[in-house]
């Protein structure tokens, strides 16, 4: 009885560690349409405006 | 904690972002060492001002060439003093994007890698000098319209189309300003018999240079030394005779735009009529030359505010966002 519990928790284990280990797998891959989303907003006026910032800056330092 | 950095290895100069704080470093990208020993005696600006000039036991040197790497080691020993330079140690080791040519080979991707690694950084990543170009340009990449950026730097001139954050169309050729320097230099040795330096033949280039008549020229008085004699000799070059050496090269720039431009898919080919195309990098400065590119092609040319850090800031920005546009990365997208 007791090594039928232990095969069958051995069994329950392992199929436990399986579903997360895929559960894990599938958040690391990357969803192309998040990833690509994700780049464009990076690529954003708003996202740029530090180095908009940065040119202005270069520019005044020029002028000066 | 290492702050990461973007790097703009030119041929010509070398800038440094570091996230955060903005350019750190803006250098020529010159190394002078001790030819007997090996040991470096100065780099960048430092070095620059030696180059023509040094005893013979002292060598001043561009470890690149055309965008990429002629020597390998000395490459590794400048990157590696430039990043001493910015704060970088062997406990701290950033990340770093490093911008270069489009148009490297497989090989010469892994030796800036590999020097980039080897002088301290903890991961060294590749992009696209146009495409860091469009960036600092701050090109409206993030839209599905069409954006060309013409990024002339010492080695290379490259075009690209760009649209939603990728290279549409790409031409370049391995031709750029220095190649304007070397075109003054055989012109004064062959039709005036003096032979002047590099760095001579670029202050001829800066003082009356241009590829399409300007107003306002005046002739240079240009000193070198006499070819048959051997003594120091002056001579006066006019502007026509400037336009005239270094013709070849700046025909082949345009060419290659034309080529890009005839590459872009027609939906975005009428964006330029409108939009126009921008100009970026050290040879865009050449007095004329946008507005021989803008009557050769009969699309408006406009030079960037910034066309010397358009390259590093766009590579900043990339660095700045990271996780969000590492798939821009050169391999990243194959």
């Amino acid at each position: 009885m007791t090594v039928v519990l232990v095969i069958v928790g051995v069994i329950v284990a392992l199929v436990l560690i399986a579903v997360v280990v895929a559960a894990v797998r599938r958040r690391r891959t990357p969803d192309g349409v998040a990833t690509f989303q994700r780049q464009i907003d990076a690529l954003s006026p708003e996202a740029r405006r530090p180095v908009v910032d940065q040119v202005q800056q270069l520019e005044q330092e020029d002028e000066d | 904690m290492a702050r990461d950095l973007a790097i703009d290895l030119g041929t010509a100069n070398t800038l440094v972002y570091m996230k955060g704080r903005g350019i750190v470093l803006n250098e020529p990208s010159v190394i002078a060492l001790n030819r007997q020993t090996g040991e470096v005696l100065a780099t960048g600006r430092e070095a620059w001002q030696m180059i023509g000039r040094t005893p013979g036991y002292i060598v001043a040197v561009r470890p690149l060439r055309g965008g990429a790497i002629t020597d390998f080691e000395i490459t590794e020993r400048m990157i590696r003093l430039l990043l001493q330079r910015v704060g970088v140690s062997r406990f701290t080791r950033p990340k770093v994007v490093i911008c270069v040519p489009s148009a490297i080979t497989e090989v010469e991707r892994r030796a800036v890698t590999d020097a980039a690694r080897r002088a301290g950084a903890a991961d060294a990543n590749l992009i696209e000098q146009p495409m860091a170009a469009a960036i600092g340009a701050d090109l409206p990449i993030d839209e599905p319209v069409g954006n060309m950026v013409i990024d002339i730097g010492g080695g290379t001139s490259e075009t690209a189309v760009i649209s939603l954050g990728g290279i549409v169309a790409l031409e370049a050729v391995r031709v750029g300003s220095f190649d304007i320097d070397a075109s003054i230099q055989n012109y004064v040795r062959r039709e005036h018999g003096i032979a002047i330096g590099e760095r001579t033949a670029e202050e001829i280039k800066v003082a009356i240079g241009s590829a399409d008549p300007t107003e306002d020229e005046n002739q240079a008085e240009v000193r070198g030394r006499d070819l048959m004699t051997g003594l120091p000799k002056t001579v006066l070059l006019t502007p026509e005779e400037v336009r005239f050496a270094i013709e070849d090269v700046v025909s082949s720039i345009i060419a290659s735009v034309i080529r890009c431009l005839a590459k872009a898919p027609p939906e975005l080919s009428q964006d330029f009529l409108v939009r126009g195309m921008y100009l970026v990098g050290g040879g865009g400065l050449l007095r004329g030359l946008a507005s021989r590119i803008q009557r050769e092609t009969k699309v408006p040319v406009k030079l960037s505010n910034v066309p010397l850090e358009a390259v590093v800031l766009g590579a900043g920005h990339v660095i700045e966002h990271y996780e969000a546009l590492k798939g821009m990365f050169m391999g990243a997208r194959r």
